[in-house]
């Protein structure tokens, strides 16, 4: 069963190997100049100069406007997002859907070998397969772009979109995608077990997938632990936004942050503690004041600044949760394969 | 012929038409509270009032965190995924799947020629991916016009701050698209055409189509229009990236680019005989007690000049115009190829 599955598993498993490959010599070739960069663009010991700020940002002009490393920073993104769904598409989809279609699937379950033990080992086998691939894939791709990613988590280039916690980088580093790859795998191979239909399948894993890679930053991952909430007052000198409608309301946005959080929430109350909502003051209305008479008008409000966020120290308890729950979905999902497939008659 | 198309196409159309509603419903929802924060945070005005800093940072804060920044980012990935989709879905099948089943010996030994057969199906369904594509370009481009609007008045270098000619945002609005998702569809039908099987022919189409989008902006995209060139002093009170390797070793010097939306190919810094300047560092740069106006006035002494290689923002449709095209002349190259192989070869 197991010199079955590679024989039938073959090409899928040079094709990833080569595609491994083309990248870590893409990664190698550039990643110990990347690390010399870093080394001497005095950012590792920017604390005790008390210029990371600046070191962070002159860094990052470097390495901008098109030069090979800012694409292979975004190609790494796209892969390490896009690589555990392609497994879903072409390795989990296609394993039964294709049997069923070729009708080879009746010879296949007409043998000693049961179909308990044919499934196991094939779910078992490629499964392994999918998740060494993405954890070799994200430890590739997170030693390189390590540089990078302590420079962007300073705050250089002034990306707010990239610190470790945040959602777009936290599904492309660290051990998640090992999760992500046996989900998408084991997801295609349900949707095949269910569909029974090779192109159906696929498309409906891929939605499935994309649906749920959306669905757990937005709506899960924020409430996995208890974010921390913090209060203080909003400094009118250091207000990151200041927002006046027709209807008369005036939203302000506090300047308070916490370096690498991840901000759920910033919401600037009342001393009464309701949303402050407006109405705007005199000062701000007016379109002859400059804006620093607005912001020393804001000063007799009293508002305060409510900050919901996940501090950076959480990052490797977010990560170690995300790949639990995803290796729960993964069995459970595995677990209804295998009862199906005893039940009923698929070709 | 027409109704064989359709009959077949059936489902592909659906899944299509109701991805596209799913998302229309999604950005009308939130389409006029993004208007209404960018009407509120001052950038419509900003040009005026002399504060388009402070606007565009007020309106990046507001975004921050919303639903509308991750439709923002959901969009982008859509319009980037649409094409490509359509070549493995609907290209690549749609010969391999009669191939494989062995329905093409009876859809081949029909009246219809094999000619007028993959006219009629190249034609619709490649005119649908268009019609797809585009629908979808246009959707996501009247949501996010706002933004676009408010990143053209940021200043560079913040997180808003972006030009419709950069390579990351270049193919996901505009005219772009249509080319790419016609492009994409021959492409699947060439590779189901020479490979004959499914999966291996979506596997190679997939891989061809994100090279080819790899490719385009890094070599082909920027030679397209002979890129603009601007030579001037270096502006050293101005903002600068200044990188030093010890007294007497390399310094590098990159200043800033203050041509809003524009696609910066090169920014170089010269000495005055034309070599990009490395160093040495000047003795007040190098040194750690020197006050930095002693660095800037013995930078201004070393007469050092910029040489700036750009696109100008003016030239976006330009562009998008000439993109399109080389990707609808690829596109029916690859068609030509495909009447001409099917006709020579058995393929069933």
């Amino acid at each position: 069963m197991t010199w079955l599955t590679w024989r039938q598993f073959r090409a899928q498993t040079i094709v990833a190997a080569a595609a491994l490959a083309i990248l870590a010599i893409a990664l190698a070739a550039t990643g110990p100049h990347l690390a010399s960069l870093y080394a001497s663009s005095g950012i590792p010991d920017c604390h005790a100069h008390g210029n990371c700020g600046t070191a962070a940002d002159n860094f990052v002009s470097q390495l901008k406007n098109g030069t090979f490393y800012e694409v292979l920073f975004y190609l790494g993104l796209g892969i390490m997002f896009l690589a555990p769904a392609v497994m879903g598409v072409f390795w989990g989809a296609p394993l039964i859907t294709r049997e069923i279609e070729g009708g080879t699937l009746r010879l296949a379950w007409s043998q000693s070998v049961t179909r308990t033990r044919w499934l196991a080992v094939k779910l078992g086998l490629i499964g392994l397969a999918a998740m060494a691939t993405a954890g070799l894939l994200s430890l590739m791709i997170t030693w390189w772009a390590s540089p990078l990613d302590r420079t962007l988590a300073m705050g250089g280039g002034h990306a707010t979109a990239f610190d470790r916690l945040d959602p777009l980088m936290f599904g492309a580093r660290g051990i998640v995608p090992i999760g992500y790859a046996a989900f998408a795998f084991v997801l295609g191979v349900t949707a095949g077990v269910l569909i029974r239909r090779t192109l159906p399948a696929m498309a409906v894993t891929l939605a499935i997938f994309a649906l749920v890679q959306l669905a757990m930053p937005l709506w899960v991952r924020p409430h996995l632990i208890t974010p921390v909430q913090t209060t203080v007052a909003v400094s009118p000198q250091h207000i990151n936004g200041l927002m006046i409608t027709n209807n008369n309301t005036m939203t302000v946005i506090g300047g308070a942050t916490e370096p690498g959080a991840w901000v759920l929430s910033n919401q600037t109350i009342t001393p009464a503690g309701q949303v402050f909502t407006g109405p705007p003051t005199a000062a701000c209305l007016s379109q002859t004041n400059s804006f620093t008479a607005c912001q020393n008008s804001l000063g007799a409000l009293h508002l305060r600044q409510v900050l919901t966020y996940q501090p950076a120290s959480r990052y490797w308890a977010f990560q170690w949760y995300e790949i639990a729950i995803f290796a729960v979905l993964t069995l459970a999902l595995a677990g209804f394969c295998f009862w199906r497939i005893r039940q009923r008659r698929l070709s | 012929m027409l109704w064989l198309t359709w009959r077949q196409f059936r489902a592909q159309t659906i899944v299509a038409a109701g991805g596209l509603t799913v998302l229309a419903v999604l950005l009308a929802v939130t389409g006029p509270h993004l208007a209404s924060l960018y009407a509120s945070s001052g950038v419509p005005d900003c040009q005026a009032h002399g504060d388009c800093a402070r606007a565009t940072a007020s309106f990046a804060s507001g975004l921050h965190g919303s639903i509308s920044e991750v439709l923002a980012f959901v969009g982008i990935a859509v319009v980037y995924g649409a094409p490509a989709g359509i070549g493995l879905f609907w290209g690549a099948p749609l010969i391999t799947r009669e191939l494989e089943a062995g329905t093409l010996r009876l859809a081949w030994s029909q009246s219809v020629t094999r000619t007028r057969w993959l006219a009629v199906k190249l034609g619709l369904i490649g005119l649908a991916a268009m019609a797809t594509a585009g629908l979808l370009t246009l959707m996501v481009t009247w949501w996010a016009a706002p933004i676009y609007r408010a990143g053209q008045q940021a200043a560079p270098d913040t997180s808003l701050s972006l030009n419709w000619l950069d390579p990351n945002l270049f193919g996901a609005h505009g005219l772009a698209p249509v080319g790419y998702a016609a492009f994409a569809f021959a492409l699947g039908v060439t590779a189901g055409v020479l490979i004959r099987r499914t999966l291996p022919a979506m596997a190679v189409t997939l891989a061809v189509f994100a090279l080819v989008q790899l490719v385009m902006p890094l070599w082909v995209r920027p030679h397209l229009i002979t890129p603009m060139r601007a030579d001037a002093a270096l502006n050293v009170n101005g903002n600068l990236t200044t990188e030093m390797t010890g007294a007497g070793g390399q310094m590098i010097l990159v200043g800033a680019v203050d041509r809003p939306g524009a696609w910066v190919l090169s920014n170089q810094t010269v000495t005055p005989a034309g070599r990009p300047f490395t160093g040495p560092p000047p003795q007040a740069c190098a040194s750690q007690t020197a006050p930095p106006q002693a660095c800037t006035a013995s930078l201004a002494r070393l007469h050092l000049r910029q040489v700036v290689t750009y696109q100008p923002a003016s030239r976006y449709w330009a562009f998008q115009w000439y993109e399109t095209a080389i990707f609808v002349i690829l596109a029916l190259a690859l068609a030509g190829f495909c009447f001409w192989r099917l006709r020579r070869r058995r393929l069933g």
